[in-house]
């Protein structure tokens, strides 16, 4: 409890007193009630108009604590941040103030999750919230849950930021992005089942290329489950693992409704997918993260659409052309096999004919060998050979000769017969 | 074979029989695989009716897909 039964009391006639009625009317005060054993006179004088009615230092801020907020409803509060101060607890701490005037704010930290960062010193911020007082200080501030930068400054920095982080990761480089594939039969998509996006994507690809089918994992796509959803929805996919290239997307919408699609874990999600991404949110925005994240980025979901399946005639003309080709090459093939025939015919024929050259020329130095050993070579240097006249035998030592006998000389031209004269 | 994979495998035929010094009874096997590749590749873009499925996990890893009307 924070106050006790009697300090509560009289905070409620205080705060009665300070609204509807002038303090001094004290007619209805009932400081101590019936039940508390009130005293039988009512004191004329109001709690806190004379010593003997002194008020607590708690009853005042809180009977200020709910004035203020019975009589301000949450406002939107234009000023300059400084101070800020980022506490331990998660909660934000900071003065927004012009040139007069400065007003202390806090900002829970479970009111950030709305806020897309914390700003900077100096900013000019719009906040949103109540105004209320801190009874442990007596200080008056506002109570945060909602803020943005003039012109956007918050969500801009906030996309920074992300940015930032994921290229310190080298998500963003240019090398990581896949290139799409060629004919895809099956496209993925993560998006809302109840969606613009899926309607356009669908009509796409029915135009372009009816022969696709296209499996949808489901997420919402706005509010705060939003990011979780589309991580879950294109992990859960990717196990499923059955599609070509992956559309991530949502029809247009504001740069809250968009928000999801700059959510770092949802960037993250994107980049380790198992097959190539293309994101596809509708934009009123420049550029989402997950634009930047995505192997293709396109600017509507019917062009992500657009981008993931061919026209089904172009794949067909491409397919005609390679059956050309297929024709045409196996032809080259046969043309290729009779021109090698015939080269090798034709070799062959030199081969053989080179063949009966070089006999030739064998069998005539063969010959001129042969005539160089033939003894009638040697007659026709003029020597001449000796041989019996009967039986032709060669006469060749002065033992086969004897005077008188005739034996037959065979010259250059012929033969001659001789006598031996005498015995030398 | 994925329509993908059967356009590689027939660019590869055709770059196998533009090369010189292949038999003329290879040449002709792969021209009949070409021929079949393309027959199969033609039918999957001409006759595939697409589907749109919405994907349901049941439990880790095991997947569902349900007709959605489009």
């Amino acid at each position: 409890m924070r106050h006790n039964g009697w300090r509560l009391r009289e905070v409620v006639t205080l705060r009665r007193s300070f609204g509807a009625r002038p303090v001094r009317s004290g007619v209805e005060f009932d400081l101590f009630g019936s039940s508390a054993g009130a005293p039988a006179f009512v004191a004329p004088a109001s709690p806190g108009s004379s010593p003997e009615t002194a008020i607590q230092v708690a009853s005042l801020t809180e009977t200020a604590r709910a004035v203020i907020e019975g009589s301000l409803s949450p406002l939107w509060v234009r000023g300059e941040v400084s101070d800020f101060k980022r506490h331990r607890n998660g909660h934000w701490y900071f003065c927004l103030r012009d040139a007069s005037a400065q007003v202390r704010c806090v900002v829970w930290s479970r009111s950030q999750r709305g806020i897309p960062t914390a700003p900077d010193e100096g900013m000019e911020v719009t906040a949103y919230g109540q105004l209320t007082v801190y009874a442990a200080r007596g200080e008056m501030h506002l109570n945060v849950s909602a803020l943005d930068a003039v012109g956007d400054g918050l969500w801009r920095k906030a996309m920074e930021e992300t940015r930032l982080r994921l290229d310190r990761d080298g998500l963003l480089a240019p090398g990581r992005k896949r290139t799409l594939p060629t004919a895809p039969t099956r496209v993925g998509m993560v998006t809302s089942p109840d969606g613009a996006a899926l309607r356009d994507v669908i009509s796409v690809i029915r135009r372009r290329a009816p022969h696709v089918s296209l499996i949808v994992s489901a997420a919402t796509v706005q509010g705060a489950n939003a990011p979780a959803e589309i991580v879950a929805a294109i992990q859960r996919i990717c196990r499923f693992g059955e599609i070509d290239v992956l559309i991530v997307g949502r029809g247009g919408g504001g740069r809250e409704d968009l928000w999801a699609f700059n959510d770092e874990a949802v960037a993250r999600a994107i980049s380790d997918a198992t097959v190539p991404v293309i994101s596809g949110v509708g934009h009123e925005i420049d550029v989402t993260i997950a634009d930047l994240v995505a192997d293709h980025r396109a600017a509507t979901p019917s062009a992500a659409a657009e981008a993931a399946v061919p026209m089904r005639a172009d794949l067909l003309a491409a397919l005609r052309a390679m059956g050309d080709e297929l024709c045409t090459s196996l032809q080259q093939c046969a043309r290729n096999g009779r021109r090698d025939l015939e080269t090798a015919a034709g070799a062959l024929r030199r081969a053989a004919s080179i063949d009966a050259e070089r006999r030739r020329a064998s069998i005539g130095a063969t010959a001129g060998r042969l005539n160089a050993l033939s003894p009638l070579a040697t007659l026709a240097r003029g020597y001449a050979v000796a041989r019996d006249a009967t039986d032709r035998r060669t006469l060749a030592s002065v033992e086969d000769f004897h005077a008188g006998s005739l034996f037959t000389l065979t010259l250059r031209d012929g033969d001659v017969m001789a006598r031996v004269a005498e015995q030398a | 074979m994925s329509y993908e994979k059967r356009v590689e495998r027939l660019q590869e035929i055709v770059a196998d029989l533009e090369s010189d010094g292949l038999p003329l009874d290879s040449a002709l096997k792969l021209f009949e695989e070409g021929i079949e590749i393309l027959r199969l590749a033609s039918d999957e873009l001409t006759t595939a009716e697409g589907r749109v499925q919405l994907l349901i996990e049941r439990a880790e890893g095991v997947f569902e897909t349900r007709d959605i009307d489009g």
